[in-house]
C-alpha cells in the first residue's frame, strides 16, 4: 500500500540521511521524496512516500520517530490532506497550436521555448501528472521532464459538532 | 547547520550549579570539551591519541597537571587502550557497572572507524555512551583529507545521535545535550564529532545550557511524565486476576532504570515467578525462589518451559528479541493475555501483539501497579491463585535443572563457573566474549544484582569481555571483576592484556580454551553435517600463558587437570593484582538446552544431561535460511 508520510525534521547535518538511512535498511525503495524549509527557520518539511506492508511502514514510523533530529513525523495518507506535484517538461514539436490546446486542457503553462523546443509546468496530483505525461507524449515529442515529487499538507481539521 | 540556542535548551540540567564558577572565561574548544567532561564528574577517560584530537588530549594534560590530588593522582585519568575498540569498549564496560554514561576519546579517520563496532553495540544494548572523535578541520572536510572519514554518516546509521560541530559556538551547548541524549529515555550511545579547528576555536564558556532539540524533549517530557490512570491499573489487575499461570519476562530495561528493586517487590507481593533475557540478567535476583534465571534459545530448560505454559505474560523491558521468542506465532502460546512495559514506544508490539501496554518509566510504574493492587485487596498468595502455579513451577525446576556431564578425564567448563561461582557468590561482576563461554556464564552463575553482567547481548561482539572487564574494574574498584572469555573472542582485543597491567587492574582473566571457535563449531554440527570451516584452532600456535606472562601477568597458569579445579580457583582468585587463568576444556562440551534457530521451546533440544519433557526429536542437520 500507498504511504505518504510528512516529517518536520531539524536542520542538522545527517538529518536527512538518517531518516532516508531507516526506509533504505529496511529495503523500501522511496518512490518520491521532497526536502525544503518551512515557516520555522530551525526546520525542514519533508514529504515522503513508499509503497510498503502496513506494519513495517508503521514500524519505520515508529523508529523514525525516536530519531533525535526529527520535530514531527505523521502519516498522511491516513488523514485528510492535500498534495501536489510539479512537472517541467521538454518538448519537441511542429505543431505548437495541438500543444497550445493540450496546455489550456490540462492547466498547464508554457514557460519557455525556442524554436521547435518548448518547456511546459504543470502541477496537480501524482496520477494527474502521469496522464498530463500521457496526453503531452501523444501530442508532443517528449524530449526530458523532471517531476518534483510530492509536497503535501493536512488540512485543517473539522472541529467535531 | 546546527541548530540554534534558545531557551528551550535551559530544560533540566541538575549536573551543573546555578552559574559556573567558570563562566564568561575565554578557553578554547579543547578546554572546553575538557571542563563539560569534568562537570559531568567523569572520574575516567578512554583513548587513543592522534593528529585530529590532539587540542583535546593535551587540555585533559593540563587539567590533570591543574588539578592533580595531593598524591599526584589525575582528576580525570585518561587510560590508553591497544586500540579505540578497547577504548569504547571500556568505556562501554564503565557504564554497564556504573550506570554512568562512559566516554572515550578519539582521533579522526581509523581512530573513529575503530570506535563504530562498541558504538554499535552500545546502541543495540541501550548503553550510555559520549564518543567524542577529533575531525580534519572544517575547511578540509569532504577534501579526502588525511586521516578523514565521514563520522557523522558512518555512526548516524550505528548511534543514537551524531554531532558535527562545524559552529564552534555551539560546543559547549553540544557536549551538554550529548550527555543528555546518551542518559535520558532509551540510553545509548552518542558521538561528537569535532573538527581540529573548532578544538582551538577560542570561546567563552557558558557553564550551562543545551541544544534545544525540541522533538526529542517532548517526547521524553511525554514518556518520564506518563503515569498509569486508575482504569489502566483496573484492567492489567482484572486480567491478572483471571491469570492462573502468570510470568515476568524481564530485559535489559529493568538494568537500565534501574527497576530491580520495583521489581522485586512487585514479584513478591504476589507472588509472579521471573524468567529474564540474556540482558536482563541481575534485574532480579537468580538465587531468588521465584527466580527462574534465563530464557530463549540457551535459556534454562525450566524457565522456556514455564513460558510455554504461562497464561500472563508481563513483558518488562525487554524486546522480543529473535534469540528470545524463535518463532513469535508460537512464543508464549498459551498467553491469554500479554502485558509490556517499556519505555520505547517502537517497543509496543514490534514482534507481538501485546494486550495491556504502557510507555513509561519502568520503577513508578511497577511500584504504582504494586499498590493499587495491593489497595485493591489483590492477594493472590492469600487466595491460591497461584498456588498450583507455584508447584508446578518447582517441579521444573528439580526436573528440568541444568546439568552436564559429571565425570571423565577433561574439565567441563559448567564445573569451572560453579566454582568460581561459590567462591564469587554471585557478586563479582563478570563480562564475557560471545561464544559458548558466554552462554555457559549465563547459565551457571549467580547474579544477585544488577550491573553485575556485562555481555555483548545484541550485536554479540567477540573481543568484549577483556575491554568491558578494565572499564568495569575502573568504575567499581571494590569489586571482583572476571572476564570469563574463550580462546577465539579474546583473541580479538587481546592488546588489551597489556593494559590490565599497565594500570595493575586486579582483574581476572579466565580463557575457557576449547582450541577453536566453540560455538560455530556447534552449529557446523547441528546444522551443517560436521563440516567445521574456519573454526577450528587446535593448530593454532599460541601459548596464552606466555603470551600473559609476556603481558606482565605475575599469576598465570594453565588449568588442564579436573582434579585441580578448586585449588586452582582459590589460588586464581585470591591473587591480588592482575592473574590470568588458561583453562582447556572438553572441546565437545555444548551448551545446553538450545532451540534452534527457527525453531519453537516445544522443539528445545536439552542435550544428554537436561531431562526434556519432549521426546527427543532427530538432530537438525540441514541448513537453516534463520541466522
Amino acid at each position: 500500500m500507498r504511504h505518504l508520510i510528512s516529517i518536520l525534521l531539524q536542520n542538522e547535518a545527517g538529518a536527512l540521511a538518517r531518516v532516508a538511512g531507516l526506509f533504505a535498511a529496511r529495503g523500501y525503495n522511496i518512490e518520491s521524496l521532497t526536502v525544503a524549509a518551512t515557516h520555522d527557520a530551525d526546520a525542514s518539511r519533508l514529504s515522503l512516500t513508499i509503497f510498503g506492508d502496513d506494519a513495517v511502514v508503521e514500524q519505520i514510523i515508529k523508529q523514525s520517530r525516536k530519531l533525535v533530529d526529527v520535530l514531527e513525523i505523521v502519516e498522511l495518507t491516513r488523514r485528510n490532506h492535500v498534495e501536489r506535484e510539479l512537472l517541467v517538461a521538454r518538448v519537441e514539436t511542429g505543431n505548437e497550436d495541438l500543444l497550445a490546446l493540450c496546455l489550456e486542457r490540462h492547466s498547464a503553462r508554457l514557460l519557455d521555448r525556442s524554436d521547435d523546443s518548448f518547456i511546459v509546468e504543470y502541477t496537480g496530483r501524482s496520477e494527474d501528472v502521469d496522464r498530463f505525461v500521457d496526453a503531452l507524449g501523444a501530442t508532443a515529442d517528449v524530449r526530458d521532464y523532471a517531476r518534483s515529487g510530492i509536497a503535501a499538507i493536512e488540512q485543517r481539521v473539522p472541529l467535531a459538532v | 547547520m546546527n541548530a540554534q540556542l534558545d531557551s528551550i535548551g535551559d530544560i533540566g540540567r541538575p549536573y551543573a550549579p546555578p552559574v559556573h564558577p567558570l563562566a564568561g572565561q575565554v578557553m578554547t574548544g579543547a578546554d572546553i570539551v575538557v571542563q563539560v567532561l569534568a562537570d559531568e564528574g567523569l572520574a575516567v577517560l578512554f583513548g587513543y591519541s592522534g593528529g585530529a584530537i590532539l587540542p583535546v588530549y593535551d587540555a585533559v594534560f593540563r587539567f590533570n597537571e591543574a588539578h592533580a590530588g595531593a598524591d599526584g593522582t589525575d582528576p580525570m585519568p585518561l587510560i590508553v587502550p591497544a586500540n579505540e575498540q578497547g577504548a569504547c569498549f571500556m568505556a562501554a564496560g564503565y557504564a554497564r557497572a556504573s550506570g554512568k554514561v562512559g566516554v572515550a576519546l578519539v582521533t579522526s579517520g581509523p581512530g573513529a572507524t575503530n570506535a563504530v563496532t562498541p558504538v554499535r553495540d552500545s546502541m543495540a544494548d541501550s548503553i550510555p555512551l559520549v564518543v567524542i572523535s577529533g575531525q580534519v578541520p572544517c575547511a578540509s572536510i569532504g577534501t579526502d583529507a588525511f586521516q578523514e572519514a565521514p563520522i557523522s554518516t558512518i555512526m548516524g546509521a550505528c548511534a543514537k545521535h551524531v554531532f558535527l560541530v562545524t559552529d564552534a559556538s555551539t560546543l559547549e551547548a553540544t557536549l551538554r545535550t550529548a550527555f543528555h541524549i546518551a542518559r535520558s529515555g532509551r540510553p545509548g550511545p552518542v558521538v561528537v564529532d569535532i573538527p581540529k579547528d573548532v578544538q582551538n576555536a577560542p570561546l567563552v564558556f557558558q557553564g550551562e545550557r543545551q541544544l534545544p532539540v525540541r522533538g526529542y524533549r517532548m517526547r521524553l517530557e511525554a514518556v518520564t511524565s506518563a503515569r498509569l490512570d486508575n482504569a489502566s491499573c483496573a484492567s492489567f489487575f482484572d486480567a491478572l486476576g483471571k491469570a492462573r499461570r502468570p510470568l515476568i519476562y524481564a530485559g535489559g530495561g529493568v538494568i537500565s532504570a534501574e527497576a530491580s528493586q520495583a521489581l522485586r517487590k512487585f514479584a513478591h507481593a504476589f507472588g509472579i515467578p521471573v524468567t529474564t533475557t540474556l540482558m536482563g540478567i541481575g534485574g532480579f535476583d537468580t538465587t531468588d525462589p521465584l527466580a527462574l534465571h534465563m530464557l530463549g534459545m540457551h535459556g534454562t530448560a525450566y524457565a522456556n518451559y514455564a513460558m510455554d505454559d504461562c497464561d500472563f505474560v508481563f513483558a518488562l523491558g525487554a524486546r522480543f528479541d529473535d534469540r528470545v521468542v524463535g518463532v513469535p506465532d508460537q512464543f508464549a502460546p498459551k498467553a491469554r493475555t500479554i502485558a509490556q512495559i517499556d519505555i520505547d514506544p517502537a517497543e509496543i508490539g514490534k514482534v507481538k501483539r501485546v494486550d495491556w501496554h504502557h510507555v513509561g518509566t519502568l520503577d513508578l510504574a511497577l511500584d504504582r501497579l504494586r499498590r493499587y493492587g495491593i489497595e485493591h485487596g489483590f492477594a493472590p498468595l492469600d487466595d491460591g491463585r497461584y498456588a498450583a502455579w507455584h508447584t508446578h513451577i518447582a517441579d521444573l525446576k528439580r526436573v528440568h535443572a541444568l546439568d552436564y556431564q559429571r565425570d571423565g578425564d577433561l574439565i567441563q567448563p559448567y564445573a569451572v563457573i560453579q566454582a568460581i561461582n561459590r567462591i564469587t557468590e554471585g557478586k563479582a561482576i563478570i563480562s564475557t566474549g560471545v561464544g559458548q563461554h558466554q552462554m555457559w556464564a549465563a547459565q551457571y552463575f549467580d547474579f544477585r544484582e544488577p550491573r553485575r553482567w556485562l555481555t555483548s547481548g545484541s550485536m554479540g561482539t567477540m573481543g568484549f569481555g577483556l575491554p568491558a572487564a578494565i572499564g568495569a574494574q575502573f568504575a567499581r574498584r571494590d569489586l571482583t571483576v572476571i572476564d570469563i572469555d574463550g580462546d577465539a573472542s579474546i583473541r580479538m582485543n587481546i592488546g588489551e592484556m597489556e593494559t590490565v597491567t599497565t594500570y595493575n587492574l586486579p582483574v581476572k582473566i579466565v580463557v575457557m580454551n576449547n582450541a577453536g571457535d566453540g560455538m560455530v563449531r556447534q552449529w557446523q554440527k547441528l546444522f551443517f553435517k560436521g563440516r567445521f570451516s574456519a573454526s577450528d584452532k587446535s593448530l593454532h600456535k599460541k601459548d596464552f600463558v606466555c603470551a600473559a606472562k609476556a603481558d606482565g601477568f605475575e599469576w598465570a597458569e594453565r588449568l588442564d587437570d579436573p582434579a585441580r579445579i578448586e585449588a586452582t580457583i582459590a589460588s586464581f582468585l585470591a591473587f591480588d593484582g592482575p592473574a590470568f587463568l588458561e583453562v582447556v576444556i572438553d572441546p565437545d562440551a555444548g551448551v545446553y538446552p538450545m532451540v534452534g534457530p527457527g525453531a519453537c521451546y516445544a522443539q528445545m533440544i536439552t542435550g544428554d544431561h537436561i531431562a526434556s519433557r519432549n521426546e527427543r526429536l532427530p538432530d537438525a542437520t540441514e541448513p537453516t535460511g534463520m541466522f
